[in-house]
């Protein structure tokens, strides 16, 4: 049996003593991560483990039975049926992409339907307040001094990260998704005359970028953003100047987090204000929920 | 001869496994009434063990409905695995209930969002497998044999999403004395069940 201190930093005997609480899932992180660790190189099968969560289901069977509420079968399986929809869609769209490079991009994948809900488990987050025109205007100096490269490195890098972290989840399909949503996206923003904005999250969840056409089409990629749940959605918002919000319409977001819209009415102007609120319901034209990311457009060109 | 050399009595295949089995093959394969069969089989385990945890009808709503689809979109890969489907599902509804329960107390730190697939995707392969259709005197059996300490500490971790230091502190017992309690006591509800109905 061997009884080594290098598999992560734990000795044979110490993942024992660790087994009641590992599969308990009672240990910190970080000594969780230490016994995987050892698991996953030690040459003792660890029989432990296997022994004492065996004994978790019976824990289960004594709780007291409650029945779901019979609308939980329905939602799942629309929330179910919609990924299924955005899966066969993406993957469809990879296929034509292969067929004819050549060809303009699908711009849109479909946006699924409502799924669970981070939302509802999360902190409640107090409404951000749209920015005052002295802010607009200061972020709208802070935007000029960028240069276009800087702006392309952004943007790759957001490409390049995002991809890495749902590579890490294991969400392939989302991660062609999110590709495809921001192929459409530089698309527009490769057009004469169109500007882009990189859009950062308020409060630490739905990063993005956007592009505006010269005649005002946007089409917005967004990542990590909190499932939508019942009448809940999205709102694309522009602001120029000190006019009061344009709503570039509403959409959805699944479990994926991934969000492609396309909408029109923005003006194509650098220090355009583009800001994602999450609303209580669709069709607003005034925000009522608060910001959960916003950018700047600068000149693409 | 010891404890971890003991044969797993309890690895049994049964009807039921094999059901489950057949309902993973075509959730893999992306079928939808798939996951129907499988959420009208296991629902009211499922909800019942979310709300023991969460006591909040929605966020036990929640983790069922993440518990499901984590389970249709990574059948592909847990089909390659070991153990029973029932032990895989409840563990995916733990793991959520029991991160939720954490996301609501602020002052305990949280999983990196960015990790890969939750540890209750993946534990599982190393469990032991419980048959369907455990004899319910035989749990209260194994449930009657921990003694009050031990059942307040695995309770408190199992039930209540704290860890062995938060129950440490909370119940004013030594760490090492937390850890025992936890191992001893699921090692007694074990050689109770392994030693069957008397």
């Amino acid at each position: 049996m061997s009884e080594r201190d290098d598999l992560g930093g734990l000795t044979c005997e110490e993942v024992r003593e660790f087994a009641g609480a590992f599969v308990l899932g009672a240990l910190e992180p970080a000594e969780e991560a230490a016994v995987r660790a050892h698991l996953a190189g030690c040459d003792d099968p660890h029989a432990e483990i296997a022994e004492l969560g065996g004994v978790l289901p019976v824990l289960a069977e004594g709780v007291p039975v409650v029945e779901p509420p019979a609308a939980l079968r329905g939602r799942i399986m629309a929330a179910a049926a919609a990924e299924l929809e955005e899966r066969n869609a993406a993957a469809a769209s990879v296929t034509a992409s292969a067929a004819d490079a050549g060809t303009a991009r699908s711009a849109v994948a479909p946006v699924a339907a409502t799924t669970a809900t981070r939302a509802d488990a999360a902190p409640a987050t107090p409404p951000l307040a749209f920015p005052t025109a002295t802010e607009r205007d200061a972020r709208r100096s802070r935007a000029f001094a960028g240069t276009w490269l800087l702006r392309l490195a952004a943007v790759l890098a957001i490409v390049a990260l995002g991809g890495w972290n749902l590579v890490l989840r294991n969400d392939l399909q989302a991660a062609q998704s999110y590709e495809q949503s921001v192929a459409a996206v530089l698309d527009v923003a490769a057009q004469p005359g169109s500007t882009t904005a990189i859009l950062t999250p308020t409060e630490g969840s739905g990063a993005g970028l956007a592009a505006i056409s010269a005649t005002g089409d946007v089409t917005l990629a967004m990542q990590d953003l909190i499932p939508t749940t019942g009448g809940t959605v999205y709102t694309a918002w522009a602001i120029a100047g000190d006019a009061a919000p344009i709503s570039l319409g509403d959409f959805k977001v699944s479990t994926n987090g991934i969000a492609t819209f396309q909408g029109t009415g923005a003006p194509s102007q650098a220090g355009l204000v583009l800001a994602i609120t999450q609303e209580p319901n669709p069709g607003n034209q005034a925000p009522k929920g608060p910001i959960v990311s916003k950018g700047v457009a600068t000149a693409a060109t | 001869m010891t404890q971890a050399d003991q044969p797993l009595r309890l690895r049994v295949t049964s009807p039921a496994d094999e059901a489950d089995r057949a309902v993973l093959v075509r959730l893999a394969d992306g079928e939808l009434d798939a996951l129907e069969d499988l959420y009208d089989r296991y629902k009211t385990m499922a909800y019942s063990i979310a709300y023991r945890i969460t006591n909040d009808t929605t966020l036990a709503e929640d983790c069922v409905q993440d518990a499901f689809l984590g389970a249709w979109r990574n059948a592909g890969r847990y089909i390659e695995g070991r153990g029973s489907v029932k032990t895989w599902l409840l563990a995916i509804v733990h793991h959520r209930a029991i991160d939720a329960v954490r996301r609501r107390r602020p002052t305990t730190e949280l999983p990196d969002v960015e990790l890969p697939p939750p540890a209750a995707l993946t534990r599982p392969d190393v469990w032991a497998e419980v048959a369907a259709g455990l004899d319910a005197e035989l749990v209260q059996a194994a449930l009657a044999d921990l003694s009050e300490v031990q059942r307040e500490a695995i309770e408190l971790a199992y039930f209540s999403g704290l860890t062995q230091q938060e129950i440490a502190e909370r119940t004013a017992t030594p760490l090492g004395t937390v850890k025992s309690r936890m191992r001893l006591g699921l090692l007694a509800m074990r050689r109770r069940l392994d030693a069957g109905p008397t």
